[in-house]
């Protein structure tokens, strides 16, 4: 039997939850003020799950670097795996926002996807 | 690749500059060797900017001399050399009775050495004069003038350089032999042979000296700190203030002088170093010089801190040592042709004008003649400060040049034809520091975190620098270890 | 000299001018012009690639560009017309602007205009850390600018002065790109960062916190070398004897914004040295008439939902300013009384419901807010908990000022 404290971080009210669990079962939670909180926290103790946010080069861009984030989140032991699928792309211009440029990253069900445009590097 | 020159200046600090464009005055083969990436980055880029009237330099002496020439050369020859000059005029002021005394000696000994002008003036006067000082007694200093030492040093060495000068940058001198008509000089930038060597090495000028076996000379390094404060404050002194140095132990006497630029500079201290490289601050320093600047200017405060920096003083006389030691220039009578300027600091900037000319003296005497150079233009331009201008001037340069109109650096107001001038400037110095010391970029509140991108940007479009080759001050000093991979 | 005249001029195209702008437009105001100094639109958020923008305002946590794409596409959809490259370098009294672009020198005549130009970063220099210059010192934005906007690696052994949210955010992003942050560093006993922050950027990649520390030496000739740390006492001394030197090549600083009122004060418009922005009343005023500010010019923010509103709300009351719709002038001070850092706006005047905007000096847990006028609390409000960090905002009905002429908002325990 463990304790743990988590801080919140799905709204700024941050709210501290504390958990009580054996192995990866959860026995006691108590600090939670909303539903969300109560899920995060669960997740965060059997499976924590996390975003990416990075750039990608772009080739011919009004810009060098696209910004891009995966469009939901994954397992975070999955992370480095995934920054390192991403730095093998390459975008050429013009790219939009929302742009899918990894489909299905490494069989996740989350996308990688531009968050900026990058028009044409003017001549 | 060896090259050869009748004279080869050892040192691009503003006595090695101001040497060598004198020397292009005639009909010589000049070479200017300096081991940092630009011009000024020694003890000539880390001082107060002052041309001194002449009253702190002991009697008789060759300072004293070279004070007293240089100070009466500076304004025309900071005109011809299109830098600014700013007769701001000093202040010593004295806050006790057994302080008065102080500025009496300084009188007597300004007016011994051939001060013009120097004057007692009272607690009234002082109040005209820097409403902002408290005083009961003062002495004035009329023609103490501030420049700056980076601009003027930089003019002294493009001026040069286009009047035939061959000036090395990055270029270390690490050997030098005598030869039967001469001496080769060995670098980390190519070989060099030339009839005589200037020595005007600075902190390093004894070591110099050391490699033709001239053992004679030791410098002993005294570093200085100081505070650069925001230019919002700089209406709170009209010109240099200088207090009465505090007779008990551990003050450090503190100098406020104001900068060509519009700042004001607090400092400096002295700390003897062992070794004449570190060029850090430290907290009991920075502490004290704000405290004590702070008691006598209570109107600043620790925000109005920009920037904190240090010079090394090239002593020739160890820490504790109650005689001063006065320049050495001379050529060596153990090594004939071999001329050492040792132990230049201060009024080694006030005097390089009239260095320059008394070095050249003892070329001409080495040679026995020297023939003039008919083609020697004296005269640098004077750098655009978009920032100076009136709102005609400024509609008017936009219209002439779009490049205008960007404004870059947004505390200093410098705009890319500022920037792009910089970089294109005769001595091929590409470094930011070269850039920032040119058009005044990066040198504001926010110390380049708005325009540092900028410039590099600017450097890319131009010259497509490699990542590799953005850097600081030189080599070493890179500001990225790479790109990120796949970036065009 | 080409010459324009403008119903409302915005200073500053980021997340505050954007949201002024569309707000003025849809306020009636006639002809609306942004003027913005760098290439794009959008501001800081450019670079500021990580999510978490947006919640309040769109219920979303979007990257920075995302959030600054959704007014930027208002601009256009609005028609309101925008100088790129172009850098305000004079703002009068009478509310004449001088700008430098490429196209010339302009002067723009505006009925009102709105102060957006955002802030700055604190650097080394203000800080006064000693030891050498070398190159390897990095403000955290101009990191973030570089790395995220121009694909530069700054450095590969990282330590980070400061655990505000900058500070945290750029500690991951340097972890993601491959480079090592060996530790961040706070000189307050605990982080002034948002605990998401904490979570995803220092717990997540294991990099140490030194709370109560500070860096009391920079080494290294010509490049960062090493960097030295000290613990701090209650007076933020280092503790001689708990030095420990760091070997890196990089120090990131994120150690404080600055809002930038060179312009401001050069107007000679009225600055609280607090804020560090202008002082305003509940239409975000300032003290010369029909001249407006909002965003973190105003007072730094950590929302950038807060600003947008707070723009929106400027840009509605420069329109009614310059459609000639006068309002009554603020007669009511609000100061911060024991333990609140400041309060905006200065002045109200009484006459409209307001929205409060405050920082705390200290955190604290179960404490009550209360504006107090002549003794008596005007109204109290109960919080669990609250931080210098996080800004709090307080909804005033007009009503609850009725009376009033000076209040003092002070933080008590909430018993």
């Amino acid at each position: 039997m463990a304790n743990k404290r988590y801080v919140c971080i799905i709204c700024p009210n941050s709210c501290e939850i504390d958990v009580e669990y054996s192995g990866k079962t959860l026995t006691k939670i108590s600090g939670q003020t909303c539903k969300r909180g109560d899920e995060y926290v669960r997740k965060e103790l059997i499976a924590p799950e996390r975003g990416i946010t990075t750039s990608v080069p772009v080739r011919g861009g009004s810009i060098p670097l696209v910004s891009v984030r995966s469009s939901k989140t994954v397992p975070k032991e999955l992370l480095p795996n995934l920054i390192a699928e991403i730095s093998k792309v390459r975008a050429a211009a013009p790219v939009k926002m929302g742009d899918i440029l990894i489909k299905n990253v490494l069989g996740t069900g989350a996308d990688i996807i531009a968050t900026k445009n990058v028009p044409r590097k003017q001549a | 690749m060896e090259t050869r020159f009748d004279v080869a200046v050892i040192g691009g600090g503003v006595v090695g500059c101001a040497i060598a464009r004198e020397l292009t005055k005639y009909k010589l083969t000049v070479a200017l060797l300096e081991k940092e990436c630009d011009v000024a980055l020694g003890t000539s880029g880390r001082n107060s900017g002052v041309s001194h009237a002449g009253f702190y330099v002991p009697t008789g002496t060759l300072k004293a001399k070279l004070n007293i020439e240089g100070h009466e050369m500076m304004p025309a020859f900071c005109k011809e050399l299109g830098v600014p000059y700013l007769p701001v005029g000093k202040i010593v002021t004295a806050k006790e009775e057994d302080e008065r005394e102080y500025l009496y000696k300084l009188k007597g000994i300004g007016e011994k050495n051939g001060c013009k002008k120097l004057r007692i003036i009272d607690e009234k006067e002082i109040k005209k004069l820097e409403p902002n000082i408290k005083g009961i007694e003062a002495l004035h200093s009329p023609t103490t003038s501030i420049l700056d030492p980076f601009l003027l040093t930089i003019a002294l060495a493009e001026n040069a350089h286009r009047n035939g000068a061959c000036v090395r940058l990055n270029t270390l001198v690490q050997e030098i032999e005598q030869k039967k008509d001469g001496f080769r000089i060995v670098s980390n930038n190519g070989n060099y042979t030339s009839g005589i060597v200037i020595n005007s090495a600075g902190l390093y000028s004894d070591k110099i000296a050391a490699m033709v076996g001239i053992n004679d000379y030791k410098i002993f390094p005294c570093r200085g700190e100081y505070h650069i404060l925001d230019k919002n404050k700089r209406n709170l002194i009209n010109g240099a203030v200088y207090p009465v140095p505090p007779k008990e132990l551990g003050g450090l006497g503190i100098h406020l002088t104001p900068t060509t630029d519009g700042n004001i500079m607090l400092g400096p201290s002295a700390e003897y170093l062992p070794e004449p490289d570190d060029y850090g601050n430290t907290s009991e320093v920075m502490d004290k010089l704000f405290m004590e600047s702070f008691e006598f200017l209570p109107k600043i405060s620790r925000k109005d801190i920009i920037k904190s920096f240090s010079g090394i003083r090239p002593k020739l006389i160890p820490s504790g040592s109650k005689a001063p030691a006065d320049f050495v220039m001379e050529e060596s009578r153990k090594v004939p042709g071999f001329i050492n300027l040792i132990g230049i600091e201060s009024p080694g900037l006030t005097g390089a004008p009239a260095i320059a000319k008394r070095v050249s003296a003892m070329v001409k005497e080495i040679r026995g003649g020297l023939a003039e150079n008919g083609a020697f233009d004296p005269v640098e331009k004077s750098k655009i400060r978009f920032a100076e201008l009136s709102h005609r001037e400024k509609s008017e340069l936009i219209n002439k040049d779009p490049n205008y109109g960007l404004v870059i650096c947004r505390c200093q107001t410098v705009t890319k034809k500022e920037v792009i001038d910089a970089l294109n400037n005769p001595l091929s110095a590409r470094s930011i520091y070269s850039v920032s010391k040119r058009c005044r970029a990066t040198l504001g509140r926010c110390q380049g975190g708005f325009c540092t991108p900028k410039i590099i940007e600017i450097m890319e479009e131009l010259y497509h620098t490699k990542t590799s080759d953005i850097n600081y001050a030189g080599k070493g000093s890179e500001l990225f270890t790479g790109k990120k991979e796949g970036v065009e | 000299m080409i010459t324009k005249t403008v119903d409302v001029a915005i200073v500053g195209g980021g997340p505050a001018g954007l949201s002024a702008a569309i707000s003025a437009k849809k306020n009636g105001a006639g002809n609306v012009l942004i003027i913005e100094r760098g290439e794009n639109l959008g501001g800081i958020l450019n670079q500021c690639i990580h999510e978490g923008f947006g919640i309040e305002t769109f219920g979303e946590a979007l990257s920075g560009p995302e959030y600054m794409q959704r007014f930027i596409d208002q601009v256009e959809e609005n028609k309101i017309p925008y100088l790129l490259n172009s850098m305000v370098l004079e703002i009068t009294r009478e509310r004449k602007l001088l700008v430098a672009s490429r196209e010339g020198l302009i002067e723009i005549n505006a009925k009102a205009v709105v102060l957006c130009m955002g802030c700055r970063e604190r650097t080394r220099g203000q800080i006064c850390t000693p030891g050498t210059r070398p190159a390897g010192v990095y403000t955290a934005g101009a990191a973030q600018n570089f790395i995220n906007l121009k694909g530069y690696r700054i450095g590969e052994k990282v330590v980070i002065l400061g655990s505000g949210d900058i500070g945290l955010i750029m500690a991951r992003r340097l972890t993601v790109e491959g480079a090592k942050v060996l530790a961040v560093v706070e000189l307050m006993p605990y982080s002034s960062g948002l605990p998401r922050n904490m979570v995803q950027c220092l717990h997540d990649y294991d990099i140490p916190l030194y709370l109560s520390h500070t860096v009391t030496e920079i080494h290294g000739k010509k490049r960062v070398e090493a960097v030295t740390l000290a613990q701090v006492d209650e007076r933020f001394k280092p503790i001689p004897g708990t030095e420990k030197k760091i070997d890196c090549d990089t120090l990131l600083l994120s150690v404080g914004l600055i809002p930038e009122n060179e312009l401001t004060r050069n107007a000679g418009i009225a600055v609280d040295e607090i804020t560090g922005g202008a002082i305003i009343d509940e239409r975000m005023q300032t003290s010369i008439p029909g001249i407006f500010a909002c965003g973190n010019v105003l007072h730094v923010h950590d929302v950038v939902d807060y600003v947008s509103m707070e723009g929106d709300k400027a840009g509605k009351d420069a329109a009614e300013y310059s459609l000639g719709k006068a309002k009554m002038e603020g007669a009511i001070r609000v100061k911060p009384g024991p333990g609140v850092r400041y309060v905006l706006p200065q002045l109200l005047s009484g006459e409209e419901d307001v929205l409060l905007s405050m920082r705390v000096i200290s955190p604290a847990r179960n404490v009550k807010i209360s504006l107090i006028d002549k003794g008596r609390a005007a109204k109290t409000i109960m919080k669990p908990r609250v931080n210098p960090a996080e800004m709090i905002q307080i909804k005033v009905k007009k009503g609850e000022l009725a009376g009033c002429k000076e209040i003092t908002v002070t933080l008590q325990n909430g018993k």
